[in-house]
């Protein structure tokens, strides 16, 4: 009983404490100019301190939600560029063709191995989101590979980074293209065959996707040069870092050439 | 020292302190408070809630007719108020439960009186100062002003137990 008394006589003093010492420094920064501005300027310290931290929180938790807007709205800025790009190329050819010559579906990585000699991703995009194997899997930094198995929910990609890997891909500046392999070594290193050796190749030119295989769109921008070497004394081989970073990797992008049976029907007719 | 020279003293005490604060100018440095001297006047035996409002009453009632910043006293005496039982244990010791005494310098020596009222005074000089002075004066400035004040204010209160206190 004395203990209970006791107790609640400490508390209550604890809660007088503080109700008086609230109150002297209300007095305090109601009458004192000097108070007034330093302890409210603490104050507002206090609460923009708190306001920061609690904005950063709830970045955290809206990551995945922002993340999804703007895969969404990267795929719309991708597809309007490709309408633009076949605009271009139909004015300059003047053909009657409008239908853009790719469509995207944007889709994130389930699992992915870099480390290996013939890597692969999973996406969370199958057959019911209308992915068929041979489709091009890139981003807005590079190409990724190949849809090479579908199921109904999800798609099995065949990464660039793996031996007999090629894309073909091209200078930015001098157009020179050639096959782009993955040497098996970085995950960020390729090398582009095949290059003249008149093509003057420096580090830091641009290397983009020629847009010589049905599989992905031209001129994605792919990596740069870091070193070109003459190969048997009758091409270049230049390494090439790329700009995408494997080992990060979240969100791609499935690619449909939508010419992709007419030109195989092409194929088809040569004898 | 009977209920009434108590009282009585307690008043006076707290008129020099009204005299110092009002028409004592000792300019920025030094800052003279006789309410921790005050607050040890309060009778031991007293619940904390008694202390720490008659303390906030007396540091209030000091703001207002010495005309200063209304609650920086109060504040400080609440702040030397609170703790003042837990210092008495830790320094001194040894209370009478008589429910209206007050440890004078008699009853405790002058060793312990000193450290007891230099505790209170310091820990009042502390909360003032910091209030009063604190991203406005530099550090040095402040520490200066602590120290110089602590001292001279726990001497001036000793000297005033001395002279009342030490007969009854």
């Amino acid at each position: 009983m004395n203990n209970r008394s006791g107790l609640l006589s400490t508390i209550s003093a604890i809660i007088l404490f503080f109700v008086l010492a609230s109150f002297a420094i209300v007095l305090v920064v109601k009458n004192g100019v000097v108070q007034q501005y330093r302890i409210l300027g603490t104050a507002r310290d206090m609460q923009a301190w708190v306001w920061t931290q609690s904005n950063h929180i709830g970045t955290f938790f809206n990551y995945r939600v922002e993340n999804k807007r703007l895969v969404a709205e990267n795929l719309a800025l991708q597809q309007q560029l490709t309408r633009y790009q076949t605009a271009e190329r139909v004015l300059d050819s003047v053909a009657v063709r409008v239908e853009p010559d790719f469509s995207y579906l944007s889709a994130n990585i389930v699992k992915q191995t870099v480390n290996q000699q013939r890597n692969h991703l999973i996406l969370d995009r199958g057959r019911k989101d209308g992915i068929e194997p041979g489709l091009g899997v890139v981003t807005a930094r590079g190409v990724v590979g190949i849809v090479g198995a579908v199921g109904e929910h999800y798609a099995y990609v065949i990464s660039i980074l793996g031996a007999g890997q090629t894309v073909s891909a091209k200078l930015a500046g001098s157009g020179a293209f050639g096959p782009m392999t993955w040497p098996g070594t970085r995950p960020d290193r390729m090398l582009l065959r095949e290059i003249p050796v008149h093509i003057q190749a420096v580090p830091g030119d641009t290397v983009l996707t020629s847009g010589f295989s049905t599989l992905y769109p031209p001129d994605i921008p792919v990596g740069c040069v870091v070193s070109a070497t003459v190969s048997q004394g009758a091409s270049q081989e230049l390494t090439i870092a790329l700009f995408e970073d494997f080992r990060t990797l979240h969100s791609v992008y499935v690619v449909r050439n939508n010419h992709q049976n007419e030109i195989e029907a092409l194929y088809e007719q040569i004898p | 020292m009977s209920r009434s020279r108590s009282i009585l003293f307690f008043v006076l005490v707290f008129l020099v302190q009204l005299a110092i604060s009002n028409f004592l100018n000792l300019g920025p440095w030094i800052t003279i408070s006789l309410i921790p001297f005050l607050i040890l006047q309060i009778p031991l035996q007293r619940t904390p809630h008694v202390v720490m409002l008659s303390a906030f009453g007396l540091g209030l009632l000091l703001d207002w007719l010495s005309a200063g910043v209304l609650g920086l006293n109060a504040f400080a005496a609440l702040m030397a108020a609170a703790p003042r039982r837990l210092l008495y244990r830790l320094i001194v010791n040894g209370e009478r439960q008589e429910p209206l005494w007050i440890p004078l310098l008699r009853d405790t020596g002058l060793l312990k009186y000193l450290n007891y009222l230099l505790s209170l005074t310091a820990i009042y000089l502390a909360a003032f100062i910091l209030l009063d002075c604190v991203s406005v004066r530099p550090f040095g400035f402040i520490l200066v002003k602590f120290v110089v004040s602590t001292l001279i204010s726990t001497l001036l209160g000793l000297l005033l137990a001395f002279a009342f206190q030490r007969r009854s």
